[in-house]
C-alpha cells in the first residue's frame, strides 16, 4: 500500500494538547455528515443546539443541571479507571443511590429531627451506590470475576428493582396510577440556587472533584491507587494489598455514582420515578476518558456533554430530530478521542520506496 | 405435565437463540485475540437493519442477511480501532455499544410500531417435528434457530479441526509467534472480528424478525452483555456455548410460563432479573473453578499486535 | 581461491535508527554458503537489530541486502522465510498451547490440518539432523532445548537455507549446547549457512568458522575463526578497551544466620514443583549466591522467599521467628529488601517520577499522616541520585526514561535505604554495561558489611567474583553448596549446573 503505521519514537506520557480539540472536531465533523445525510443543514442543526444550550441563562442553567450527575458519574468512572478497574455499573449504582435517597426521604424522614433529614438522605444515596458497587468489587477481588460484565449486568437488575418499587410497594397511593413514589418532604430536598434547577449537587460535585484530585495526587492512598493502576506487578512487589484497594475504590466509586442518583431524586424529581436511569452512568464513562481520568477536568467535560444533551433535546423540540443524536455524538466523540490518541502515539510513514531492491516474487503479504 | 415441559422447552430454545448466535460470534472474535464489547450495539444495529430491510424488500432472507451484515460492518469499526490503531479494546467496544444504541434510537424512530415487513415464523421440520416433546422443543422453531443448530458444530469444527482455526487460535494465543510463521495476524483478526459482528447482527435480526417481531428501542435488553459473559462460561468453546445460552433461555421461559399459568409463586420482578443474576452466578462458578481448568481464555485476548512494539 | 564462489548473502551499509539512537550504522557483511558465522558483541551493540533486519522483522532505514546476488527487500519475516532466511529468536516464537506438529504446520492450508505428507517430511528432517522431539507433545510441556529443536524444524520444514540464532545457548545446559553444535555442523554439511549471536567466547572457538564483531551499532571486525590467536583478542574487539573487572573483595567477618530455609517446596506446577527440599542459610557478612541455568527453579524460589508467591512446604527462620510455609507470606514485610530481576515491570513504575519510584517500597517511611511527605521524599531521592550517580533527567522526570544501569542504581539505592537485615538481589547486573555492573557490584560488596546478601544469578563470572558461598540449583533442587574461595570448585560448578554431580 505504500503506507504503514509506525510507533512514534520517544513516547511521552503526556498527550499533546491538540488531542482533545481534535476529538471534538472529529465529532463535530461526523455529526455534520449525519445531519447532511438527514437533509438538515448542519449549520442550522448546530445553531439550534448552541442556542438551546446557551441561548439564555435558563438554557445554560439546564446544561449545568445535566452536567451535575455527569460530573459525579464521571468522577466515579475516573477513580476506578485510575486503578485499572472498569466500573461500567454506574447506572445501577446511580439507581440505587436514588432508591436509597428516596427511601430515606420518604420513610426515615418522619422519624428524624429536621436538621438530620438532608444529611441522612445524602448519606443514604452514597451508601446505596457504594453497596451496589461492592458486589462487583468483591467478585473482582476474591474471584477475579470480570468487573466490566458483572457491574454492567447489575445495572439491569437495579433498574428492575427500581421499577418494581415505584410500580408496586412504593407507588404513590394518591398518584392516580402514575408510576412513581410520593413526593419527598421539603426537608429531604437539596437546596436550589438562582431560582433555577441548579442544586447543591453542583457544589458537592465540584468539591469532590478537587478532593479526589488532591487525594490521588498527594496522599499515600492515592499513590497506591495510581501505582496499582499503572503497574499492578510493581504494586504487588511493593506489598500493597490489592484486594483491599479494589474493594475500597469500588466502594468510593459507587458512592460517587450513588450521590448522582441521590441528587437527581432529591434535587430534580423529588420522587423516585421513571426517568432516573437515562444513561448518566454510561455517559460517565465518556466523561472520565475525555477528561483523561483527571478529576479536575471532569467538570469541564461534563459541561460539554451536558451541552450536547440539552442541545439534542432542543433539536427534537425545534427540528423534530430524535434527541438521541446526542448519544451518537457522544460515541463519535469517544471514537474521536481514541483516534487522536492513536495518532499521537503513532505516525503514518511512507514505506521506504523499493528503489534498488524490488520486492520478492509474487505479491507482498503486508 | 408433558405439554408444560414441551411448552417451556420450546420457549427456552426460542429465547436462547439470540444469545447463542451472539456468543458464537464473540467466541470466534475472542479466539483470535480481539475483545469486542460492542455486542449489544451490534445486536441493536442488526435488529434495526433486519426490520428495515424486511420492510423495504419483504424478503426474509435479505432481511436476516442485512441484519448480520450490519453487525459485521459495525464490528469492522471496532476492528479498525482495536487492530490497526491498537487502542484500548474495552473503550473501543464500549464506544461501539453506545454508538449502536444511539444510532438505532436515532434512525429507528420512524420504524417503531410499524410491522416488520417479514416474520420468521416457526417452521416445523417434517418428520422431526412430530417426535414427542423433543420435536416440539427443537424442531418447531424458526429458520434462524436451525441455522444456529448448524453453526454450533460448524464453528467448533472450523476452530478445532481446520488449518484456519489453528491460525485463529494461535493468533489469540501468541501473535508474535504467528507473525514469525509468516501469517498475517491482523488479517486473521479482522476476519474474526467481522465474523463476530455477523453473529451479533444475526442475533439482533433474530430478535426483531422472529422472537419479538418489530423494532423497539433497546430491544436487546442486555442480551449482548449476557452473550459476552457466556463466552467465558463456554470457555471459548462453541459446543459449550449451547449450555450457557439454554440456561439463559430456560430462565426466560420460566418467566413466561409463570405468567401464562398465572402462578404467583415467585414475584414477576424476581423472575425478570433471574437471567441477569444467573449470568453473574455463572461467571462466579466458572471463576471459582478456573484454577483447575486447562483453558482460561486466549492468552493474547485484548492485546493488539505490533511487530516493532 | 574463494573468489569464484559468489556470496550467499551480502549486506550493504545497513542502517537502522530507533528515535535518535542508531542501532545499526552502515553495517556491511558478506557471507558464504556452508559456513557457521558467530556474531559477537556486547549488549546493545546492535546484533539483534541487525538480525531482525535480515529476517524481515525490521526494515532498514537505508542500505540493502543481496541474496545470492539478487537485491531483496523484506517487508515481513514471512517474505524473508520465503526467500530462505529464517530466525530462531531468543524468545521462542512458538504457541505454547499448541502441539509441536501444529506449530510447525501453522502456516499450512486452510482445511487440512494433518497433512500426512508434511508429517512425514518433519519426521525425515528430524532424523536427518538429529532433532529429536515428539510431534504430538504440547509445546508448554517441552524443555527449552526441545523447543529450540522445534524452532529449527519449523525453519527446515519451510526450506530455510540461512538460519539465524539469537543467543541460542543462553537457555541451554552444557549437554544441550553440545547437541546444538552437533546440529549446526550437520546443517553446515548440508550446505546451510548458520549465523549465531553470542557473547560467549568459548562457544565461538568451539563451533564458528567465521567471526564478526559489532560494537555500538557498527561492524568493527570480520575474521576467520582460525585467525584468532586468543580469547583475549576477541574480548578486546568486543569491548573496545581492555577491561578486567578487578573486584576488590574486602574480608568481612561472617556473623549469625539471618535467614534459614529448611525443606522449602514450591507449589506443584503442571508436573513437579518448581523447587523442592531447599535447605540453606544466609549469614550476616556474606554474599550467598544461588546459581543455575535459567528455568531450574531459582525464579520461583526467589519469588516465594520475597513473599510474592506461595510456598507449599518447609519452614523459614528469619530473625528470631520461624515461619511455616503458609505463614511466611503473611509475615509483615520488614527487615528484607528485594531487587527483582525485572526492573522495568516489577522493580519500578515507568510513568512514575524518580521520587515516586524511590518511595515505592517504603511508603510508610514518608509521612505519618494521610499525605505523602513530598519534601522529605524529594530530598532523600536527590541524595540517592547524588550518592549513586544516577544520571538521566531530574528527580521529577519519569523513571521510564532512565537507562537500565541508572534505573538499577535507583532501585538499589531505594532497597539499601530500607536498612534491611537481608538483601535479595536477583540477576542484579543483567543487561547492564560495564560501568554500571561495577557500581552495582561494589554496592553489593559494601552491603555485606551490614547485612546478609542473597544473590541469584545465572552469570557464573558474577557469582564467582562476588560470592562467599555458591549454591547450584538444577531441576528445582540445590545440588550442592560450594565455597567460592576454592578455585578448584569452579569447574565443578559448571558440571553441577548441567546436573552432573559426580566428579
Amino acid at each position: 500500500m505504500g503506507w504503514r503505521i509506525e510507533k512514534r519514537p520517544a513516547v511521552s506520557a503526556r498527550m499533546p494538547g491538540w488531542v482533545f480539540p481534535a476529538s471534538f472536531g472529529f465529532a463535530i465533523a461526523v455529526g455534520a455528515c449525519i445531519f447532511a445525510v438527514l437533509g438538515v443543514n448542519p449549520l442550522t442543526a448546530y445553531g439550534v443546539m448552541l442556542k438551546g444550550a446557551f441561548g439564555s441563562f435558563f438554557h445554560f442553567s439546564e446544561v449545568i443541571v445535566r452536567a451535575i450527575p455527569l460530573m459525579l458519574t464521571g468522577l466515579a468512572v475516573a477513580l476506578a479507571a485510575t486503578m485499572l478497574l472498569w466500573n461500567i455499573g454506574c447506572e445501577g449504582q446511580l439507581v440505587w443511590g436514588g432508591i436509597c435517597a428516596a427511601g430515606a426521604g420518604l420513610f426515615l424522614a418522619p422519624h428524624l429531627p429536621p436538621f438530620l433529614v438532608l444529611p441522612v438522605t445524602i448519606a443514604a444515596g452514597a451508601a446505596g451506590g457504594a453497596l451496589w458497587a461492592l458486589i462487583p468489587g468483591v467478585l473482582k477481588a476474591f474471584l477475579a470475576v470480570n468487573e466490566i460484565l458483572s457491574s454492567l449486568l447489575l445495572n439491569y437488575i437495579a433498574i428492575i428493582v427500581m421499577e418494581h418499587l415505584y410500580f408496586g410497594p412504593w407507588r404513590n397511593p394518591e398518584g392516580y396510577g402514575f408510576p412513581g413514589t410520593a413526593q419527598l418532604a421539603e426537608a429531604a430536598r437539596i437546596p436550589h440556587f438562582f431560582g433555577t434547577r441548579i442544586h447543591l449537587g453542583l457544589v458537592l460535585a465540584l468539591i469532590l472533584a478537587v478532593v479526589l484530585f488532591a487525594a490521588l495526587r498527594y496522599s499515600r492512598w492515592g499513590y497506591r491507587v495510581r501505582a496499582i493502576g499503572l503497574n499492578p506487578q510493581a504494586a504487588r512487589y511493593a506489598g500493597f494489598r490489592i484486594k483491599g484497594q479494589i474493594i475500597g475504590v469500588m466502594l468510593l466509586s459507587g458512592a460517587l455514582a450513588g450521590l448522582a442518583g441521590m441528587a437527581e431524586v432529591s434535587g430534580i424529581h423529588f420522587r423516585l420515578q421513571q426517568g432516573l436511569a437515562v444513561g448518566y452512568g454510561y455517559d460517565g464513562i465518556i466523561v472520565a476518558w475525555l477528561a483523561r481520568l483527571n478529576p479536575l477536568a471532569v467538570p469541564i467535560v461534563a459541561l460539554l456533554l451536558g451541552t450536547l444533551i440539552v442541545g439534542g433535546e432542543q433539536l427534537q423540540a425545534v427540528l423534530h430530530l430524535p434527541a438521541s443524536i446526542s448519544m451518537v455524538l457522544e460515541a463519535v466523540l469517544l471514537f474521536g478521542l481514541l483516534l487522536s490518541e492513536a495518532l499521537a502515539r503513532y505516525r503514518l510513514v511512507r514505506r521506504p520506496a523499493a528503489k534498488d531492491a524490488p520486492t520478492t516474487q509474487g505479491e507482498a503479504p503486508s | 405435565m408433558m405439554e408444560d415441559l414441551a411448552f417451556i422447552g420450546q420457549i427456552a430454545v426460542k429465547s436462547s437463540i439470540a444469545v447463542l448466535l451472539a456468543t458464537l460470534g464473540e467466541i470466534v472474535a475472542e479466539r483470535s485475540g480481539v475483545l469486542n464489547l460492542g455486542v449489544e450495539g451490534m445486536m441493536l444495529v442488526g435488529a434495526l437493519c433486519g426490520v428495515a430491510a424486511g420492510v423495504a424488500t419483504g424478503n426474509p432472507v435479505i432481511a436476516a442477511a442485512a441484519g448480520a451484515l450490519a453487525g459485521g460492518l459495525l464490528a469492522l469499526v471496532h476492528g479498525f480501532f482495536a487492530i490497526t490503531l491498537r487502542v484500548n479494546q474495552v473503550l473501543s467496544g464500549l464506544a461501539l455499544t453506545i454508538l449502536g444504541m444511539g444510532m438505532t434510537s436515532f434512525v429507528g424512530r420512524p420504524l417503531i410500531g410499524t410491522p416488520p415487513g417479514v416474520r420468521l415464523r416457526a417452521l416445523p421440520i417434517p418428520g422431526l417435528a412430530d417426535i414427542p416433546v423433543i420435536g416440539d422443543i427443537l424442531f418447531r422453531q424458526s429458520a434462524l434457530a436451525y441455522l444456529a443448530y448448524i453453526l454450533v458444530p460448524l464453528c467448533w469444527f472450523v476452530l478445532f479441526r481446520t488449518g484456519t482455526g489453528l491460525k485463529i487460535r494461535a493468533a489469540g494465543e501468541d501473535a508474535a509467534a504467528v507473525d514469525a510463521a509468516g501469517i498475517d495476524v491482523n488479517r486473521i483478526r479482522y476476519g474474526c472480528t467481522f465474523v463476530g459482528g455477523l453473529g451479533a447482527g444475526l442475533a439482533g435480526a433474530y430478535l426483531s424478525l422472529s422472537y419479538t417481531p418489530g423494532w423497539k428501542e433497546s430491544m436487546t435488553g442486555g442480551q449482548g452483555w449476557v452473550a459476552i459473559a457466556m463466552v467465558i462460561f463456554a470457555t471459548w468453546n462453541p459446543l459449550r456455548a449451547v449450555i450457557g445460552a439454554f440456561l439463559f433461555g430456560g430462565l426466560t421461559a420460566l418467566q413466561f410460563y409463570f405468567q401464562a399459568v398465572g402462578i404467583e409463586l415467585i414475584p414477576a420482578y424476581i423472575l425478570k432479573m433471574l437471567p441477569y443474576v444467573l449470568t453473574i452466578v455463572v461467571m462466579i462458578v466458572v471463576n471459582a473453578g478456573m484454577g483447575r481448568r486447562r483453558f482460561s481464555g486466549p492468552a493474547a485476548l485484548g492485546i493488539p499486535f505490533s511487530r516493532e512494539g | 581461491m574463494t573468489v569464484s564462489v559468489p556470496p550467499v548473502l551480502t549486506l550493504n551499509s545497513l542502517s537502522k535508527r530507533f528515535g535518535d539512537v542508531y542501532a545499526n550504522r552502515a553495517v556491511s557483511w558478506t557471507l558464504q554458503a556452508g559456513r557457521i558465522y558467530a556474531l559477537l558483541g556486547e549488549n546493545g551493540a546492535g546484533k539483534s537489530t541487525l538480525m531482525s533486519i535480515l529476517s524481515g522483522r525490521y526494515q532498514p532505514d537505508s542500505g540493502g541486502i543481496q541474496l545470492k546476488g539478487r537485491p531483496v527487500h523484506f517487508q515481513s519475516p514471512a517474505q524473508a522465510l520465503e526467500m530462505g532466511i529464517g530466525m530462531v529468536y531468543q524468545r521462542f516464537m512458538l504457541v505454547d498451547s499448541l502441539t509441536v506438529t501444529e506449530n510447525i504446520l501453522l502456516r499450512g492450508g486452510p482445511i487440512h490440518l494433518r497433512a500426512n505428507q508434511d508429517i512425514r517430511h518433519i519426521r525425515e528432517l528430524a532424523e536427518r539432523y538429529g532433532l529429536a522431539v515428539k510431534p504430538e507433545m504440547t509445546v508448554r510441556d517441552l524443555s527449552m532445548g526441545e523447543r529450540q529443536r522445534v524452532e529449527i524444524l519449523k525453519l527446515l520444514h519451510r526450506r530455510a537455507d540461512i538460519l539465524i540464532f539469537d543467543e541460542p545457548t543462553a537457555v541451554l545446559t552444557h549437554t544441550e549446547i553440545e547437541g546444538l553444535f552437533a546440529v549446526f555442523r550437520r546443517l553446515r554439511a548440508e550446505g546451510k549457512t548458520i549465523i549465531f549471536i553470542t557473547h560467549k567466547l568459548e562457544e565461538v572457538m568451539a563451533v564458528a568458522d567465521d567471526i564478526a564483531v559489532m560494537r555500538r551499532g557498527r561492524m568493527v571486525s570480520q575474521l576467520p575463526a582460525d585467525k584468532v590467536r586468543s580469547r583475549h583478542d576477541l574480548a578486546r574487539l568486543m569491548v573496545g578497551r581492555e577491561v578486567i573487572l578487578n573486584v576488590d573483595k574486602p574480608p568481612v567477618t561472617v556473623g549469625d544466620p539471618v535467614m534459614t530455609a529448611s525443606g522449602l517446596t514450591g507449589p506443584a506446577g503442571t508436573s513437579r514443583p518448581a523447587f523442592q527440599d531447599i535447605d540453606f542459610d544466609v549469614r550476616r557478612g556474606e554474599i550467598f549466591t544461588i546459581t543455575g541455568v535459567a528455568g531450574n527453579g531459582q525464579e520461583a524460589l526467589v519469588a516465594a522467599l520475597a513473599g510474592l508467591a506461595p510456598l507449599d512446604g518447609g519452614t523459614v527462620t528469619f530473625g528470631n521467628h520461624t515461619y511455616s510455609a503458609a505463614r511466611w507470606r503473611q509475615r509483615p514485610a520488614s527487615g528484607m529488601a528485594y531487587i527483582p530481576e525485572d526492573r522495568d515491570r516489577t522493580g519500578s513504575i515507568g510513568a512514575f517520577s524518580l521520587v515516586e519510584n524511590y518511595i515505592l517500597t517504603q511508603l510508610n517511611a514518608f509521612g505519618r499522616s494521610f499525605l505523602v511527605d513530598r519534601h522529605q521524599a524529594e530530598q532523600k531521592t536527590a541524595e540517592a541520585v547524588a550518592r549513586f550517580q544516577i544520571r538521566g533527567g531530574g528527580i521529577l522526570g519519569p523513571a521510564g526514561h532512565l537507562s537500565g544501569g541508572n534505573l538499577q542504581k535507583l532501585i538499589l539505592a531505594r532497597e539499601l535505604s530500607r536498612r534491611p537485615d537481608l538483601l535479595i538481589a536477583e540477576q542484579p547486573t543483567q543487561g547492564l554495561d560495564v560501568q554500571a555492573t561495577e557500581d552495582v557490584w561494589q554496592a553489593l560488596l559494601r552491603q555485606r558489611k551490614t547485612s546478609a546478601v542473597l544473590m541469584v544469578t545465572g552469570d557464573l563470572k558474577e557469582a564467582l567474583s562476588l560470592s562467599d558461598r555458591i549454591a547450584v540449583m538444577f531441576r528445582g533442587r540445590i545440588l550442592d553448596i560450594v565455597s567460592a574461595r576454592d578455585t578448584a570448585d569452579i569447574d565443578r560448578i559448571k558440571l553441577l549446573m548441567a546436573g552432573i554431580e559426580a566428579h
